[in-house]
């Protein structure tokens, strides 16, 4: 492994000198001001005047750990193209505080249009790049006198936006007039109204209808859904019959239990809000034991305090689920920021050594059919399965093809009923089988009556502490994941096939790294992706990939390099992994990634 | 008859009153003429935590501490399941004190038993959070005092090992509380440790039984709370049962039910497609 390397920082956050071209099929806005400002409806208003277009959407959010107030950003990216990642720069900036120029200014680039509500003041004349197209107008205070209201200053600046955009009119207040079907009459014709004047006003700064500066381009609409990760694993997990979920709320995990909580019922199902995550994954635990396929999910300081649950779910052979959206750590952390820390945490941890499989979605969308397949194999290898989600999998929304229900199933792996029992010479909850999986009857089963401890144990589930027994009982259960390799989900591919360069990556990370090797591509470098997605145990796909290129860069979020420490770990060749890392609370962008990889690749000439 | 497990030999020391308990329970088992595959007993670490072992029916060995959301899981995953926790006063006063709390206001048809003896028998006699007398100068803690604070708690007793046919009608009564759904039912048991804090003979002298007392109201929470303060302060410990009531249960909140547990729905993802669809509607652009 290439030892220390430069950790990608701020001051590369700043965009490359591209220009802005003349009409926009990819674009990325930003909309910001205090929390509870109302950022999130003018973001929620252009994507659905994107998605009319035909536009794929990403979707961010930047926010402090707070209810209210602070400076929170909401981010939009649409592009004709599908990404699955923020762009670099900044095309059109919505602000409603000076803060929103200080995060704005280093992503806006020649050609940006910045709208920027002066009611507080005009900004700084030094606090823009040159060649940033700044419009003010006093939205707030105009809505306030206008309208009576402040929060109608979102339809106001709907306006201006859609204006500066080349939207005709008609089709911004048919937008509009979708969205505010769901309130009141009289609110609805008020935020038409606003948006209205907002159009007038566009007026007077020179943004007449049909002149827009950044016009937005056009294609065929299709349907798509707008979706998390963590909605979709949640989603995933329910779709794979999961009926059971108890949770403790914990930033950024907290919308898997939400999701969840008016569901589950609906099929029958319980969810749990538990006192603590030591409760969480004992009432997990005590659920899937009676036989309900189960859930939790924690971010990084949670998922710390189940270890021990954990690790008592690989001795009992227990199956569950355990979601881990990991945030900025150690410790509290950066609660709301992303990275990708508690890999060797999942991988390793917990007192002792015992089965469990680890597996990362490579996007929004993967991270449905990964809950899904995680849930059947915790059914069919009786033994934790771990999902590394992260923040930005979790969180961030972006388009996806609806999921295809037809061609899931259900897999009861070594269930037996009570008939099955019955035909039974005897039932031994921990029978020695040449797979490792034991015939599982779930309690109240007529004969099927068993002992389960994480104490070591015997067949039949009596505690033992006989050598000869010890020996047998650890690998049967390490034979489980062992010979389980074939069952567990392969890696995506992509890039140039063949390519004697390769780049890997997992979750979050992924989105930028595809879009970084089609440009690196376009200028002559070509490199081959793998996005492994088992993480624990490492495939052979993944080895392979490996000694198969030249070198391979692994790019992570974490300080240490955990993915490629843990691949290193594996006996490839530590000489042939790049380990590229950063924790600075932000993704990375596309272009950070080709400037890296450009200078890196300079250096093998 | 297909062959199942074989109650383990039991590890106990001679004398301990865990035996009591365990007599008592089978006994209790047997009045409800409860078949061995429909109850589940689940324990915690400790003496007290093998106590499943020696049942015959489904059992679990929870981590330390944590017997009670494991409990919990498996009543809300199957309410068919009578539903057993037991343990020791380490397990559920010390290092599981926070779940025993929440577990009261959550109210789920458990049938909890804890064997209180004052003492961590099996790491060799070390004050439990109920020890008095101790080097530490560390009050004790009274678990059905706490309980009784509770808004939710339903059932609080406790029993005697010194006194087995009230021990058995204590265990009758809350077995028949849990089955019918009426929330959790809490027994700490007065069990001795004759290795490490044998005092036996001391607890006849301190123990008034509140089943021999006809003018007690064990359906009043404010006055039972006040009777058991005064006869704490006055250095006696109330027996018997303690308090019963009517509070809401986990099974009223989450709607789970004998008939159609949670444990035994049909997941087959073809039979849900419409519902699924719908939720993919809400967020199709």
């Amino acid at each position: 492994m290439s030892s220390p390397v430069s950790d990608l920082s701020d001051n590369k956050e700043g965009a490359a000198n591209t220009d802005i071209p003349e009409t926009i099929s990819d674009i990325n806005v930003m909309v910001a001001g205090r929390g509870g400002d109302g950022s999130l409806t003018i973001v929620t208003l252009l994507s659905r005047l994107l998605s009319r277009r035909g536009f794929h959407m990403c979707t961010a959010r930047n926010v402090a750990s707070r209810i209210k107030g602070g400076h929170a950003a909401a981010m939009l990216r649409g592009s004709l193209v599908h990404r699955w990642s923020m762009g670099d720069h900044l095309d059109v900036v919505v602000g409603f505080d000076a803060q929103t120029l200080i995060e704005a200014g280093p992503r806006l680039r020649p050609g940006s249009v910045v709208i920027y509500d002066s009611s507080q003041g005009e900004p700084h004349p030094d606090s823009l790049p040159k060649g940033v197209r700044l419009f003010t107008v006093p939205f707030g205070r105009m809505a306030v006198r206008d309208l009576r209201r402040e929060l109608f200053k979102n339809s106001f600046s709907f306006g201006v936006v859609t204006r500066v955009l080349n939207v005709e009119d008609s089709e911004a207040i048919s937008v509009l007039s979708g969205y505010v079907k769901r309130f009141s009459k009289n609110m609805a014709a008020a935020n038409v109204a606003a948006l209205k004047e907002g159009f007038e006003f566009a007026n007077e700064l020179g943004l007449t209808e049909g002149a827009g500066l950044l016009p937005l381009e056009k294609s065929k609409h299709r349907k798509r859904l707008l979706m998390s990760g963590n909605e979709a694993a949640a989603f995933g997990f329910l779709a794979a019959g999961g009926r059971f979920f108890a949770g403790y709320p914990i930033t950024p995990a907290t919308d898997i239990m939400d999701w969840l909580r008016p569901r589950l019922p609906e099929f029958g199902g319980v969810l749990v809000q538990a006192e603590d995550e030591l409760a969480a994954i004992n009432m997990a635990t005590g659920a899937a034991l009676a036989g309900v396929r189960a859930m939790t999910a924690s971010s990084g300081p949670g998922v710390a305090l189940m270890l021990e649950g954990i690790g008592n779910l690989g001795a009992t052979e227990i199956p569950l689920v355990i979601v881990d959206t990991q945030r900025s750590g150690p410790s509290t952390g950066m609660p709301t920021k992303p990275e990708q820390s508690d890999i060797d945490m999942l991988v390793y941890g917990g007192s002792g050594e015992f089965p469990r499989i680890v597996l990362a979605p490579c996007d929004q969308r993967d991270a449905f059919e990964i809950a899904f397949r995680a849930t059947n194999l915790s059914q069919r290898l009786q033994c934790p399965v771990i999902i590394a989600l992260d923040q930005g999998i979790g969180q961030n929304s972006v388009t996806m093809e609806p999921f295809d229900m037809e061609h899931l199933s259900i897999d009861y792996g070594k269930r037996v009923s009570a008939e099955d029992v019955a035909k039974m010479k005897s039932y031994k909850r921990y029978e020695i089988t040449e797979d490792g999986v034991s015939p599982w009857a779930i309690p109240g089963t007529p004969g099927g009556m068993s002992l389960v401890t994480g104490n070591e144990h015997d067949e039949w589930g009596l505690v033992s502490t006989q050598a000869p027994n010890r020996r047998h009982m650890m690998n049967k259960r390490s034979r489980k994941i062992d010979l389980a390799h074939d069952l567990l989900p392969k890696a995506n591919r992509g890039g140039v096939v063949g390519a004697s360069i390769g780049i890997l990556s997992i979750g979050m990370v992924c989105g930028a790294v595809r879009e970084a090797v089609e440009r690196l591509e376009q200028q002559g470098t070509d490199i081959e992706i793998l996005e492994p997605r088992t993480i624990w145990p490492v495939l052979e796909e993944t080895k392979d990939f490996v000694n198969s290129h030249d070198r391979t860069y692994v790019v992570e979020l974490n300080h240490e390099g955990q993915l490629a420490r843990l691949i290193t770990s594996q006996g490839v060749p530590a000489e042939k992994i790049v380990s590229i890392h950063k924790v600075v609370g932000k993704p990375y962008r596309p272009h950070q990634l080709v400037e890296e990889i450009q200078e890196r690749e300079s250096s093998y000439d | 008859m297909t062959d199942t497990y074989t109650p383990g030999e039991i590890i106990w020391c001679s004398g301990c009153g865990h035996f009591g308990v365990e007599s008592a329970l089978k006994q209790s088992l047997k009045n409800h003429s409860l078949e061995p595959h429909e109850t589940m007993v689940l324990a915690g670490i400790g003496c007290s935590g093998t106590i499943q072992n020696y049942i015959g029916s489904y059992g679990y060995h929870s981590l330390h501490g944590r017997v009670l959301p494991t409990a919990t899981g498996v009543a809300a995953a199957n309410p068919a399941l009578t539903v057993i926790a037991a343990g020791g006063d380490g397990d559920g006063y010390a290092i599981g004190c926070g779940h025993l709390m929440h577990t009261f206001r959550r109210n789920p048809s458990i049938f909890y038993i804890v064997m209180n003896n004052g003492t961590y028998g099996l790491t060799k006699g070390q004050p439990s959070p109920t020890a008095v007398s101790r080097a530490d100068h560390e009050h004790e803690l009274d678990a059905l005092l706490m309980g009784l604070t509770i808004s939710g708690s339903s059932w609080l007793a406790r029993g005697y090992v010194g006194h087995m046919e009230q021990l058995v009608e204590l265990m009758d009564a809350g077995l028949k509380h849990v089955r019918e759904k009426r929330g959790f039912a809490f027994l700490e048991v007065i069990s001795p440790c004759t290795t490490f804090n044998d005092n036996y003979p001391s607890w006849r002298e301190i123990l008034v039984n509140l089943d021999a007392d006809e003018s007690y109201d064990k359906g009043n929470r404010a006055t039972a709370i006040g009777h058991y303060a005064e006869l704490i302060a006055s250095g006696k410990t109330p027996s018997g049962l303690i308090y019963e009531g009517n509070a809401s249960t986990f099974e009223d909140a989450t709607g789970v039910t004998a008939d159609n547990p949670a444990a035994l729905q049909n997941l087959t993802v073809s039979k849900h497609i419409g519902k699924f669809q719908e939720y993919m509607d809400a967020y199709t652009m």
